[in-house]
């Protein structure tokens, strides 16, 4: 008896902690463009929370410096201030073709976060062309999630799934 | 001679505070990913806002680099409807790139009938004033036109106010201006808020549209104004403000600058 609100205790840290593991799935597509000369986009995906507050940068695919200031949003909010985390998140640009990305709902020191409203926001801006920014509310807690965002310009369609616990 | 062009650009920064002639600085980029590199900075007198109108000369434009000093840019030219001046970013931080010239007496006065003006202070007047000098007035004027460039990380060593003349404190640092959000701005007098200031807000394309779209604002009895931009661009802050003064020097102060920035994408 003297045990059993430990056993309800840890039977709700244990789902609690089934549904953090229970990643976010992101499925990005680059559109090919049909004119002009091409150069691969830079490209970066992270979470704010509810106040648009950066939360975790899950990648960036770029190559100089000098252009990651036209990813404006990504680099006034994460870039410009905390240059380590950038370097770490870095991936080689990518051309044309669909991508898969996940988030393991953790920040960028590693702690999960609170179940809450998130934004995954995605950014690309490519040299010659344009700028595509996109700002997807989802719910992060225990349920199932199916989201398909339309194709833009330079961003095409995006599908955020998650799968319930 | 370095006189003689001194004398000609303060009688310029004086005139465009009286004239529709506004003096700019306007770097090539306000925001820079890479340290090392310049910022090419265009400075003009215009009607229009950023519509080169006139090149002025550039004796008195200076770089405060982040760390707070003050050096001269590593070159400089002055065309005829633009001047231009090249930075060099050396380091991470906000730099803040101004034209200004100090304070400067201008004293006005009417002999008979025609109004006229000299540089003289209220010591010095008396001496150069002719016989009959009528309505004098002498105005101690202060006129800046600056810009904020920040590579990476922004830093506040250049937004410290002074605490000397007109100068303001956004609620943000210039590099977050963000299109569509609001901006709140104290402006301050010799360190103190300052009410009654004179604020129009304009951007750039105004020779492409039929409307200017021009803002006008006045600091309110806590030296505050709140303005959003509309879209993301180039901006231009025009601030002026004026009263009497009890000074051994002048009678009126009259103090300006321009700030131009740009808000960005959201």
């Amino acid at each position: 008896m003297k045990f059993a609100p430990l056993a309800l205790l840890l039977l709700s840290c244990t789902a609690a902690a089934a549904a953090a593991a229970a990643p976010l799935h992101i499925q990005l597509e680059l559109p090919k463009p049909e004119h002009g000369p091409y150069h691969r986009p830079y490209v970066a995906v992270w979470v704010e929370d509810a106040s648009e507050k950066p939360v975790r940068l899950i990648e960036i695919w770029r190559e100089k410096p000098d252009w990651i200031k036209d990813l404006r949003r990504f680099w006034r909010k994460t870039g410009r201030a905390d240059q380590p985390l950038v370097d770490a998140r870095t991936g080689a640009t990518k051309g044309p073709g669909r991508y898969q990305l996940s988030w393991d709902g953790k920040d960028d020191t590693g702690a999960a976060v609170a179940q809450g409203d998130y934004l995954l926001v995605l950014e690309a801006a490519r040299e010659h062309g344009g700028r595509n920014l996109v700002k997807q509310p989802f719910r992060w807690d225990e349920s199932a999630l199916e989201i398909k965002v339309k194709a833009g310009t330079e961003l095409g369609e995006i599908i955020l799934t998650k799968g319930t616990n | 001679m370095a006189i003689a062009k001194l004398t000609a650009l303060a009688a310029l920064l004086f005139a465009s505070q009286l004239s529709a002639h506004t003096l700019t600085v306007v770097p090539s980029h306000y925001v820079q990913s890479k340290t090392g590199s310049f910022v090419s900075v265009d400075v003009s007198a215009s009607n229009m806002t950023f519509q080169a109108d006139k090149g002025v000369g550039l004796d008195a434009f200076y770089v405060w680099l982040p760390d707070g000093s003050k050096v001269k840019p590593a070159a400089v030219y002055q065309g005829k409807r633009k001047s231009q001046a090249e930075v060099e970013l050396a380091t991470d931080g906000t730099y803040r790139l101004e034209l200004g010239n100090g304070t400067r007496y201008f004293t006005s006065y009417e002999l008979k009938g025609e109004r006229k003006r000299l540089m003289a202070n209220k010591k010095e007047r008396t001496a150069k004033l002719p016989q009959g000098a009528e309505k004098v007035v002498t105005t101690q004027g202060n006129s800046r036109a600056l810009a904020f460039v920040t590579v990476n990380k922004p830093s506040e060593a250049v937004l410290m106010p002074q605490n000397k003349g007109l100068e303001f404190q956004f609620d943000r640092h210039p590099a977050d201006i963000v299109a569509g959000e609001e901006v709140t701005v104290i402006l301050l007098m010799d360190g103190k808020p300052a009410a009654g200031v004179e604020l129009d807000l304009s951007r750039e394309g105004e020779l492409y549209r039929n409307e200017p779209e021009r803002k006008h604002h006045i600091t309110d009895s806590s030296g505050k104004f709140v303005f959003s931009a509309p879209v993301a661009g180039r901006y231009l802050l025009e601030a002026s403000y004026q009263a009497d003064i009890a000074s051994e020097l002048a009678d009126k102060v009259r103090e300006g600058f321009t700030l131009s920035f740009e808000a960005a994408l959201p």
